[in-house]
């Protein structure tokens, strides 16, 4: 077991360094000098000059790439020119609301998915499966942003029930938090519901055509009991896994969704940034979203453990 | 004996892969949702092609006299804040979607299929292939695309080329694990032991036997391209305005969502009419080629 | 044997629906089982002796599409009419079954303390400590060395003898009146296979149980079985006590199935005996006897299906011809 964590720790690494390199070079890869696109077309030489010193241009690329590095490494993710801030406070403040509609957009796809999955499983090829795996392929189609759009057209425009758009933290209350966050997490968490809903039914179904679930059943078994007990467990890992993976898809949902609904999330920090061209935002943003989408794949993995004896017991 | 062993071998899998085409063809038109996939598709792509027959107004043309007219005789989706037709727009729309998820797919593929098959042939590559794989999928697929596009500027070229580097690694992945199992079989070693090359092997023998996982992963980008082309326009960072796509009419759309709903609801039904065609087609793609595929690689 | 049998099939049919339409998996099967014997149900692979296992205990998943037809009596009632939570009080309590693959056929994720303690707990309503405590016993009896530590072992942690052993227990955890057990040597080494034997022989004398024995395998069949059941194509061809069955096989089949077991005796340079052709697939059943497009002696009279019929009290043969091979060649005739 501590050896299985610790290789999955050690299989971070790489990846881990992949990311902080894609994640420099990236914003190398505009043409022309940055310095000048920063400060737009006004700028004077000298202006020009002081910013390039300033975010070390004139030096070689590797040795650019060290020193961000060297701070990344230190908590430091560079200086936000237009907020005037170092990025990682900019970072920071952002970060509740994210974390806020993510989870609670997760909670609900996951609360929603499975049973639906199940249900859809054990009654394969019924009207209700049907019906469930239509509204879920539905549900893989429509894009997040505009499920948020038609929410606000009609539960805020029209029928006035929550705020169009807005959000207000968790210190406020939570019936005042959850009134503006239902709408963006609802809308968020669709689409990721319907990917582990159509997971859960397919890795149900192949599960309960395993040997060991005939033998469940010859012991005299109800069938709910064999679902639920023999089948399920058994089905999670894959279920697990598509979570992990479409966290992906959440967060990228989210960056959409908090502009939709004007949520001061990562997401809207990001957006603005792209459109002010603040590189180091953008850069520490999502250095730091692929970070966590890494560790959160991380905590997966160490809950496959959980449920399988088999990754628990191995050497 | 190589050519000898190549002949029998191809002069079966072509008798093979007639017949199965056939099954194939048949089967794919008995999937009801398949089918309704395939119209739904078709539909988008004609108006793809026939946009400036379709159209009733010039995309760009603005008469401010008609300002924000609701759906009407002459106006079939409303007009914009400009007097712009909405419907020109959205069917102008479809050009830009059509065109970006095309050669996402195309170039995605190609490289991907590229990376995929080297990776799994020579094995001192795939680590490194697949430590970069690993890396650059930890990034939301939107955001990395977001953060390519600001370096880069918004123009429609460079959609393209931030949606294909989001997705050549998950196109790598697929290939290099439908690449494994080939590469394991024993006729390929038994290719190498008669001293088959190793490009003709990667591309005679291995590389035929990635097509099925590769054409169903590709109908799914093909979706996914289509989404985030929308949201990235959405968010101002994709196709630049005025030029007309479905994500940056739904952003005008959003501003005014008050005033005129019709400009937000009809480029959505645009896009889950294109996104739902090939994620219909995706899925009867996959239950005829590929029923062992995990679903969650898509 | 004048005694009521544990188990009566009658008539059993067994239909799939598939792509491709109607499938008969099992053709009009009839036997009875006693206390206390064994039968074996012996056959090529796809002859419908596992579909008529299943059908037993109605195995087949809720969606699958099967259809059941005929009677299948158990203490005075049909089990093929009685409801599914009927069915259920039976399924591994009255009769149980130990599956052919014992390395897929237990779950992963639960001790083989939980999975022999969960029958027990369902059926015999002990608590989960008690039940446990008689898992214990159990793998005790099916000769697992040290079972207090081994409940606790996963089923990934038992080589495959031990975990057939752990099907075993499980299938016995609530003395069954019958033991369906299909295949269960065949995933083994031949050194255990003879142990595994041996303990079901032991345990069958001590609780009484009637046997069902499904397998392929003749070898098998001569050393364990009172009587014998050849299934060819969903039917049963022919039905005799083991030592007819060697002796005086009639069915043209069963004569080919024995001839084409290797033995020591058999001269080494002698090729082994084939039957001639390939099992037909069930989509494509011959219309008259089903064995007559393999079969050396069939005529035109082949052409109609054949009964069942009765040759003496404990020996029923389906063949125009019985005893072909005995009475030489009867084609020129």
């Amino acid at each position: 077991m501590v050896k299985y964590i610790f290789k999955r720790i050690c299989y971070l690494l790489p990846v881990l360094a992949v990311v902080a390199i894609v994640d420099f070079v990236i914003i190398h890869l505009t043409p022309g000098d940055p310095a000048a696109v920063m400060l737009g077309s006004d700028a004077t030489d000298a202006d020009l000059a002081k910013l390039r010193e300033q975010l070390g241009l004139n030096l070689p690329i590797y040795v650019q790439f060290g020193r961000w590095l060297w701070g990344v490494l230190h908590g430091n993710l560079g200086w936000s020119i237009f907020m005037d801030m170092p990025v990682s406070t900019a970072i920071w403040q952002h970060l509740g609301p994210t974390v806020s509609l993510t989870i609670l957009a997760e909670v609900i796809a996951i609360a929603v998915a499975i049973p639906l999955g199940v249900a859809a499983a054990a009654n394969r090829g019924t009207w209700l499966d049907q019906l469930f795996m239509t509204l879920a392929l539905l549900g893989i189609s429509i894009p997040s942003f505009w499920i948020g759009l038609n929410f606000i057209l009609l539960f805020a425009v029209k029928l006035g029930w929550f705020p169009a758009a807005g959000y207000q933290p968790l210190s406020s209350g939570l019936v005042n938090h959850l009134k503006y966050l239902i709408m963006p997490a609802v809308s968020l968490g669709i689409m990721q519901g319907a990917l582990i809903a159509r997971m859960t039914r397919s890795s149900l179904l192949e599960v309960l055509n395993e040997n060991y679930i005939r033998t469940a059943e010859a012991k005299g078994l109800k069938y709910w009991v064999i679902i639920f007990k023999h089948a399920l467990r058994n089905a999670f890992i894959p279920i697990l896994t598509v979570i992990g993976l479409t966290f992906a898809v959440l967060i990228g949902g989210a960056v959409v969704t908090e502009t939709v609904f004007n949520i001061p999330g990562i997401g809207k920090l990001v957006v603005t940034a792209v459109l002010r061209r603040d590189y180091a935002v953008i850069q520490g943003a999502i250095l730091m979203t692929a970070t966590a989408y890494v560790l959160i794949n991380l905590v997966i993995d160490l809950l496959y453990a959980l449920i399988d004896p088999r990754v628990r017991l191995s050497k | 004996m190589d050519i000898a062993a190549n002949a029998i071998l191809k002069k079966k899998t072509n008798f093979l892969e007639s017949i199965r085409r056939n099954i194939v063809v048949r089967r794919f038109m008995s999937n009801r949702l398949a089918v309704t996939g395939c119209a739904l598709l078709t539909i988008i792509f004609l108006m793809a092609i026939f946009a400036p027959l379709l159209a009733t107004q010039p995309p760009l043309e603005m008469k401010v006299t008609d300002r924000l007219k609701a759906p009407s005789a002459a106006y079939w989706f409303g007009t914009d804040e400009f007097g712009r037709d909405v419907y020109s727009r959205v069917v102008h729309g479809s050009r830009i979607s059509i065109s970006v998820g095309l050669s996402v797919v195309v170039i995605s593929s190609v490289l991907g299929l590229v990376l995929g098959l080297y990776s799994a042939y020579y094995r001192h590559l795939d680590n490194l292939i697949m430590r970069v794989v690993d890396g650059l999928m930890a990034f939301p697929a939107v955001l990395l695309a977001i953060a390519i596009m600001a370096a880069l500027g918004p123009k429609v070229e460079n959609v393209i080329i931030s949606i294909s580097v989001v997705y050549i690694p998950t196109v790598a992945r697929t290939v290099r694990s439908a690449a494994l199992v080939v590469r394991e079989q024993t006729y390929i070693e038994a290719i190498q032991a008669l001293g088959g090359k190793p490009w003709r092997i990667i591309w005679r023998h291995i590389a035929p036997n990635c097509m099925s996982p590769l054409i169903v992963q590709a109908t799914f980008i093909f979706a996914y391209a289509v989404i985030i082309e929308a949201s990235l326009s959405f968010l101002g960072a994709g196709t630049p305005p005025p030029q007309p796509s479905w994500g940056n009419i739904l952003s005008d759309g959003r501003t005014l969502i008050r005033q005129a709903w019709w400009i937000m609801v009809f480029p959505g039904i645009a896009i889950v009419m294109t996104v739902l065609g090939l994620n219909l087609i995706g899925d009867g793609l996959r239950d005829l080629l590929d029923p062992h595929t995990n679903k969650a690689k898509s | 044997m004048k005694k009521q049998p544990l188990l009566e099939v009658r008539d059993l049919k067994t239909r799939f629906s598939t792509e491709t339409g109607l499938v008969t998996a099992v053709d009009g099967v009839c036997f009875q089982i006693y206390s206390g014997e064994t039968v074996g149900l012996v056959g090529e692979s796809g002859c419908g002796k596992s579909v008529t296992s299943l059908s037993i205990l109605r195995l087949f998943g809720k969606h699958s599409g099967t259809r059941l037809e005929g009677k299948i009596l158990f203490e005075e009632r049909d089990l093929l009419t009685v409801p599914l939570d009927e069915i259920q009080t039976i399924r591994g309590n009255k009769i149980s079954m130990i599956f052919q693959d014992p390395m897929t056929s237990l779950n992963p994720v639960y001790t083989v303390g939980d999975q022999i303690a969960e029958s027990i707990v369902l059926h015999q309503k002990l608590d989960r400590k008690q039940a446990l405590a008689k898992a214990v016993t159990m793998l005790e009896l099916v000769g697992i060395p040290s079972p207090e530590s081994r409940i606790h072992d996963y089923p990934h942690q038992l080589s495959g003898g031990m975990r057939q052993r752990v099907m075993i227990a499980m299938g016995l955890a609530c003395q069954p009146k019958l033991l369906i057990a299909d295949e269960p040597t065949t995933a083994l080494d031949v050194t255990i296979q003879a142990q595994i034997l041996e303990l079901m022989q032991k345990l069958q004398c001590e609780l009484n149980m009637g046997i069902i024995l499904i397998t392929h395998d003749l070898g098998v069949v001569a050393e364990v079985c009172d009587r014998v059941l050849v299934m060819y194509l969903g039917q049963i061809v022919e039905e005799c006590p083991v030592e007819v069955l060697f002796d005086n096989p009639l069915h043209p089949y069963t004569c080919g199935l024995i001839r084409s077991i290797p033995s020591m005796a058999t001269n080494r340079r002698e090729e082994l005996h084939v039957i001639a052709g390939m099992v037909p697939s069930l989509y494509h059943v011959p219309a008259g006897c089903h064995f007559a497009p393999r079969c050396p002696y069939a005529d035109a009279q082949c052409g109609n299906p054949p009964e069942l019929v009765t040759i003496d009290a404990e020996h029923k043969v389906r063949c125009w011809h019985p005893g072909a091979r005995a009475s030489g060649e009867r084609r020129l005739a």
